[in-house]
């Protein structure tokens, strides 16, 4: 249509342009997809020719394909898996490196030269270039000590097994000391483990002189300070680590000796004091006798698990999809972490028990094995892999009294969980039933949850606190008095007492937390020449809670009735806190009442439990715990006296709301009946960023309307404040009254407005404003905005009679915005209204995710509504996680959602009501491969929409979504790394704050006539007056008040309509005082003179030639003309202008 | 940026390729920049409507956004008196609007770069403005005519967008009014129509498509498309479905060269996701 009108002109003004034109156009629809596309290859239906399709299949392809069909959800499952597989483990050259090094560190080894024997305290043999790797204390032990080559030197561990995996490859050497530096007394005191160490340490202090090692450090074996172990990387590579292990001669002790209820540390010796204690009666020791025992079977072990692994050819990718599932969840270091060799003990476990069978592929044993976890709880039924255990062997009982989890190994002395805490390994097993849960759900992809999404624990919990200062934790062994437990944990006064303070926890958030983790603590590395760092060294200890939304906010804790005898242990809990109360029920019982008024202030009760346990049984002030649960909630705070996140404005509006609708439903006299009213607001369903808050008007700020008496702007004041007006749409019944003519329907539209106003007025005296396309309505401080809607209107605007008089139907952008206005947005508001009222939290996540996007300048690139869709895929499809629980983690979850979601070859299927099935997915993921060019970038189905993504059709454009994937990405990177490390600058609006200098012009704004400014991400100290006043609320009548005036919005589109396709422009709709202007790349190439592209161009005539550029000082003059009284300066970059 | 031919001949109408007058326009007297507005006669082959006669009307581009109709009106009264402006969004021939509508029911206008066609009532006026000097430029704002922009404009559209509801109803009234008076007209025309169809005094019967009273076929798209689907579908329903053995081969054909087929995509997707690296688990 547009063309044709062109072509009367052009024939008028000149004609050899004519060509140009028709081209033009065209060759840029052309260049612009592909230009979208170009660097990363993207998926194109696959076109077999008719002969592949068709010819003979052989058995064995047959075969294959019936697999792929019967075993997983489809043959992409598995071939993944085997990508991964390839991934991950070890190619022939890195093991061939390994191998070679292996062979110089062995030879090296066997030449270690002896020693003159010494007492084990005397360290004057060491040179000052090594130190021993062990913390004394107590400082003197019994016992003399002499260096020697070693007995042997093995491999251990998961290389020889060949489960070895990248990255963080690790090669286990066992060095065993020669019989001859040991005395089978050694178990006692510690006197092995210094010995042990002693020996590492004279090990290092020849390899120092060795310049086939590289670097050379000590660490821990799983953080254990007792285990000492020697890291060695070859000189030219740094891809892999040996690991050396001192242990002594197989069977040198007797394994009978390391009972769980025997004691090895003598309190005497522990404490120095005299005591009158028998050996009898001395504390077991378990935690000790186990890292002692654990040196004792490393060779029995892979023994054990070769011979398991060579019955079952897949038991080596089991291992290895295990161990990543493991790493995934940050499972797989650090003390009491459930790691690779545990995995392959696992597997050996389920493989002699026949729960598996050795012909499985690597997928079932994952599978399989993650249904073991998450069906068996070891901290009550221990497993066992010893098949006979001789008589000395301890009882599956005994393990159980002397540990919090049981996994016994094959020789039945060892458990191999010894430091294992129940809360880990519920976090296992959790994490193990949430796997399978989602595994056989085939609308998730399964493989990327289970085995590609890392879960940190920051976007894993809900709340996560931290212990800052360990040190106190010395006092709370004191308060709860730990002394021989201490002992058991040779004096890491961590460990000792994190299994106390977990229960402690646990029971004092009872039914408010799903689930209570913790961080594991990496282990140590120090390098050879320093001492071994002590135990407050390690990084703070980090708590991770996934909360119960329904409980966690509660402000009560009622306990048992006051006479009961549970009261008095009720009452141990929560000391001073504990009072008796009497209940409407008539019930007096014991209870506890937090404080909170709002919302987001009960969030946070879990943190006054918290402090408040932890100070009382502990002694660990307020101030060592560092709670990370709303820090970020600070930007959508309002509220002058009680500080709310919007939960409560929310619920007033969506009131007020209620109660119209209730009095149009009501009204009488209308020609047609209602049949529905909806809000099509996101005020109506939690999502405002800053809901509406009732507001009494002052007068005398305003100037008055000659005609109807309404408030308007005063010239020379401040802008007054914004009144947004809430959409609400009012469906009329059909009837064969309603004409058949679009512009007939309007004006009948206009009719019902007038006539509900009237009706309004006269029934509820609330002052109303009725307009062609809308009614005003003034109510308690609020302004509704209703619009009256007939179901057939975007029938009628899509029909249209051709020249052959034939009815047409065709679609036009008029019908559908209609459509979205009057069906889609309240279907969607209603929807996620109902999402609300599952998830107490969604509603605060938006906000949060809509003022990010507002302040990075993003807001008109991802819509609102998209904005809102995309928080609700977080709740809908959690996997791998559970459904944010705080507005926090929510956030977190976004911004990983928006940068790691592979946009370009993926819908995002937000299953809204689950009313999708798995067909339903299929239907969307072919539609949407099948014509993915033709599509938006950011493609988000609905049950509703399941073909063109109406949502996000307009914007996202390709270059804004890879910056908003980019900004989204490194705002994760520095919240994250905020929120988990309390010695960053603690300011969280960093991540609010857009980098401004990539734009070419920056227009200032006067901050008095932005009418949101109290909304900026730093509020400015002063504000000015817009004309409202304190004091309750009148519910109807008063002054029209200004409604939807926003010069800064009016401005933006002024400036669009005027300069859209020479520029984009940017503003953050709540209280930016700075416009930024990006020039179009393609706005400055010269282009020749055509009289469609002329706007705010200026000529250049090089003979017959006519070529217009943009007449970029006018632009600039207009900048400030059009914004008269809004704009304070333009600051033009000239600087970085490259044209 | 302005065109080089400019500087040698200042006083002088620039006149670019094309046939084009430039003319410079400024906001106010003292602005630093200028736009450049182009003019030229009104010509095009066929203009059919009588409102913008060819002589007469002078077609200019490039208008700032805050020029209106009434600026416009007042910055070329200079060449002569104005009988007339239309401002649009795009050069195009003159469109006949339905119904006159009251300004409350028009559609918002885009507030862009306008096009204007400015009939004069002489057609001397014409070459006047193509030969205004290129170096006076017009200016909008002066202090006798003040144009108001920014903050102030938008109080005043503000300000007038109220409308009584009473008067709102008039209008609404008048034009449902005009409206059912145009139905009542075309039924009646129609009406007519189906009077000639009948039988004239000869016995003759002018025989016409949609006769009146006659269960003609629904003269609709979707109509013509339900027609075509029904007939479709009685074909499929004669169809006989794995009966012979040659029909049963195929489908088991069939169903292989599926898989195959979903092999081959998910094969394919692997290798692109293995380009992107996306098998890397850290």
């Amino acid at each position: 249509m547009k063309k044709k009108l062109t072509v009367a002109e052009m024939i008028a003004s000149d004609s050899s342009h004519e060509e140009e034109e028709d081209e033009a156009p065209l060759k840029a629809k052309r260049s612009k997809p592909g230009e979208a596309e170009e660097g990363e290859p993207v998926c194109r239906p696959v076109k077999l020719s008719r002969n592949d399709l068709y010819r003979p299949p052989t058995v064995e392809e047959l075969n294959q394909l019936k697999e792929a069909e019967s075993l997983f959800h489809c043959s992409l499952l598995k071939m993944q898996m085997e990508e991964l597989l390839k991934e991950v483990t070890l190619s022939e050259r890195r093991k061939q490196q390994i191998d070679s090094f292996i062979q110089t560190v062995t030879t090296l080894l066997q030449a270690v030269p002896d020693s003159p024997e010494v007492e084990v305290s005397d360290l004057s043999w060491l040179s000052s270039a090594v130190k021993i790797p062990f913390l004394p204390v107590p400082k003197t032990t019994k016992g003399k000590f002499h260096m020697a080559p070693p007995a042997s030197v093995d491999l251990i561990g998961s290389y020889p097994l060949g489960t070895c995996s990248k990255p963080r490859i690790m090669v286990d050497l066992a060095v065993t000391i020669p019989a001859d530096v040991l005395h089978p007394k050694d178990a006692v005191n510690q006197r092995y483990p210094r010995k042990r160490a002693l020996y590492l340490a004279g090990l290092a202090q020849y390899l120092t002189s060795s310049s086939d090692i590289g670097t050379m450090r000590y660490s821990c074996l799983h953080g254990n300070r007792l285990r000492p172990v020697l890291l060695l990387t070859p000189p030219d590579t740094s891809s892999f680590t040996v690991r050396v292990h001192a242990c002594p001669p197989p069977g040198f002790f007797k394994p009978s000796r390391f009972h769980p209820q025997r004691n090895n540390i003598r309190t005497e010796w522990y404490t120095g004091l005299q005591t009158s204690q028998s050996e009898s009666s001395e504390p077991p020791t378990p935690h000790y006798n186990s890292s002692v025992l654990g040196d004792l079977l490393p060779r029995a072990h892979l023994q054990f698990l070769s011979a398991v692994s060579s019955q079952c050819p897949a038991f080596a990718d089991g291992v290895a999809l295990l161990k990543v599932w493991l790493r995934q969840r940050e499972l797989d270091q650090g003390t009491g972490c459930f790691n690779g060799f545990l995995a392959s003990m696992l597997l050996a476990y389920l493989l002699t028990t026949h729960r598996i069978s050795n012909t499985m592929t690597a997928y079932q044993l994952l599978r399989n094995s993650l249904n073991f976890l998450a069906s068996t709880d070891l901290t009550v039924n221990g497993i066992s892999l010893a098949k006979d255990p001789d008589s000395t062997a301890p009882s599956l009982a005994e393990f159980h009294n002397g540990f919090q989890v049981v996994f016994i190994d094959p020789s039945g002395h060892l458990n191999m969980c010894a430091d294992m805490t129940a809360c880990t390994y519920k976090q296992l097993q959790h994490e193990a039933s949430v796997s399978m849960q989602f595994w056989d759900n085939p609308t998730v992809d399964g493989f990327h949850s289970l085995l590609m999404t890392p879960k940190p624990m920051i976007r894993t919990s809900d709340h996560v606190f931290q212990l800052c200062e360990l040190v106190k934790l010395q006092s709370s062994c004191k308060k709860l008095n730990l002394l021989s437990e201490l002992m058991d944990h040779s004096g890491n006064y961590v460990h000792t007492v994190l299994p106390f303070l977990l229960s402690l926890l646990q029971r004092g958030l009872g039914q408010r937390i799903h689930l209570l983790t913790h961080s594991l603590t990496p282990d140590p590395e120090w390098s050879v020449d320093s001492e071994a760092p002590k135990h407050k060294a390690q990084p703070p200890l980090s708590f991770g809670l996934l909360l119960r939304p329904e409980l966690a906010a509660s402000v009560l804790e009622r306990g048992p009735p006051a006479d009961s005898p549970k009261a008095a242990e009720f009452r141990q809990l929560w000391g001073p806190r504990s009072e008796l109360r009497r209940f409407q029920d008539g019930a007096i019982t014991e209870a506890v009442l937090w404080d909170g008024e709002s919302m987001c202030q009960k969030r946070l009760v879990p943190k006054q439990i918290i402090a408040h346990l932890l100070q009382l049984h502990a002694d660990i002030p307020e101030s060592c715990v560092r709670y990370v649960g709303a820090m970020v909630d600070d930007v959508i705070k309002t509220g002058s006296e009680v500080s709310s996140t919007g939960e409560e404005e929310s619920l007033l509006v969506v009131q007020s709301y209620d109660d119209l609708s209730r009095k149009l439903w009501r009204l009488e006299g209308l020609p047609l009946s209602i049949t529905a009213v909806q809000g099509a607001h996101p005020a109506l369903r939690y999502t405002q960023v800053f809901p509406p808050l009732p507001l009494k008007l002052d007068y005398s700020f305003f100037e008055r309307e000659k005609i109807s008496r309404s408030l308007v702007p005063k010239e020379g004041k401040p802008c007054p404040a914004y009144i947004t007006p809430i959409t609400v749409i009012c469906h009329m019944e059909g009837s064969g009254k309603w004409p058949h003519d679009r512009l007939a329907i309007r004006h009948i539209r206009t009719a019902f407005h007038i006539r509900l106003g009237e009706l309004l007025k006269n029934d509820h005296n609330y002052t109303c404003r009725p307009c062609p396309t809308h009614l005003d309505v003034w109510k308690g401080g609020l302004v509704f905005r209703i619009q009256v809607a007939y179901h057939r209107e975007p029938q009628v605007l899509r029909e249209s009679v051709n020249a052959e008089g034939l009815l047409v139907v065709r679609d036009n952008e008029e019908a559908q915005a209609l459509e979205m206005a009057t069906i889609h947005k309240p279907l969607l508001t209603s929807t996620l209204h109902g999402l609300q009222q599952e998830h107490p939290c969604f509603g605060a996540v938006c906000r949060l995710v809509k003022r990010w996007l507002a302040a990075q300048l993003f807001s008109d690139d991802i819509t609102e509504d998209s904005a809102d869709l995309l928080v609700a895929s977080l709740f809908l499809q959690p996997a791998p996680f559970t459904p944010p629980g705080s507005p926090q983690v929510g956030f977190l979850r976004f911004l990983h959602l928006l940068s790691s979601f592979d946009w370009r070859n993926n819908p995002l299927v937000v299953n809204l009501n689950n009313q999708l099935t798995a067909a339903d997915y299929t239907e969307i993921k072919n539609d949407f491969m099948a014509s993915r060019e033709s599509l938006p970038v950011m493609f988000i189905a609905t049950p509703k929409d399941k073909k063109v993504s109406m949502w996000t059709k307009r914007a996202p454009s390709v270059q804004m979504l890879q910056r908003v994937v980019m900004v989204a990405a490194e705002s994760l990177k520095v919240l994250e790394h905020q929120l988990m490390d309390g010695s960053q600058i603690q300011d969280v609006r960093v991540v609010m704050r857009p980098p401004l200098d990539v734009y070419d012009v920056l227009i200032h704004l006067n901050p008095k006539q932005v009418p949101l400014l109290s909304q900026a991400v730093d509020p400015p100290a002063v504000n000015f007056s817009r004309g409202v006043t304190t004091g309750s609320v009148a519910q109807s009548g008063g002054a029209l008040p200004v409604i939807d005036y926003n010069p800064v919005s009016l401005y933006l589109t002024e400036l669009r309509e005027a300069f859209g396709d020479l520029a984009l422009f940017f503003c953050d709709p709540y209280g930016g005082t700075v416009i930024a202007v990006l020039w179009k790349p393609k706005a400055f190439i010269s282009m020749p003179f055509k009289t469609s592209q002329v706007s705010a161009r200026s000529v250049e005539v090089t003979g017959e030639e006519v070529k217009t550029v943009p007449n970029v000082e006018a632009i600039l003059e207009d900048f400030r003309i059009m914004g008269e009284g809004l704009v304070k300066s333009v600051e033009a970059r000239t600087e970085k202008w490259s044209f | 940026m302005a065109p080089a031919k400019k500087k040698h001949a200042s006083s002088q109408p620039c006149i670019i390729p094309g046939g084009f007058t430039v003319l410079s326009l400024q906001f106010s007297p003292d602005s630093a920049a200028q736009h450049k507005v182009y003019v030229k006669e009104h010509r095009v082959r066929a203009e059919k409507s009588s409102h913008r006669p060819l002589d007469r009307t002078l077609f200019v581009l490039n208008i700032p956004p805050y020029c209106s109709e009434a600026v416009v009106r007042e910055l070329f009264s200079q060449f002569g008196s104005v009988q007339s402006v239309e401002l649009r969004d795009h050069p195009g021939s003159f469109q006949e609007s339905g119904p006159k509508l009251s300004k409350f029911f028009r559609p918002a206008e885009k507030k862009g770069f306008k096009v204007g066609y400015i009939v004069f009532h002489g057609s001397s006026s014409l070459t006047a403005a193509k030969s205004h000097p290129h170096n006076v430029p017009l200016v909008v704002c002066t202090e006798q005519r003040p144009v108001r922009t920014g903050v102030q404009k938008w109080i005043q559209q503000y300000t007038e967008s109220f409308i009584q509801s009473d008067k709102l109803q008039q209008i609404v009234d008048s034009f449902m009014k005009d409206y059912d008076k145009r139905k009542e007209e075309e039924a009646e025309r129609q009406k007519k129509e189906a009077e000639q169809q009948q039988e004239d005094e000869e016995g003759w019967v002018k025989v016409t498509r949609g006769h009146k009273g006659t269960k003609a076929r629904p003269h609709s798209e979707a109509a013509n498309q339900r027609t075509l689907q029904k007939e479709m579908r009685k074909k499929k329903r004669k169809e006989l479905m794995n009966f012979y053995t040659w029909q049963h081969r195929n489908t088991q054909k069939e169903h292989i060269a599926e898989l195959r087929k979903k092999f081959e995509e998910d094969k394919q997707r692997i290798a692109l996701l293995r380009a992107q690296r996306k098998f890397r688990p850290y």
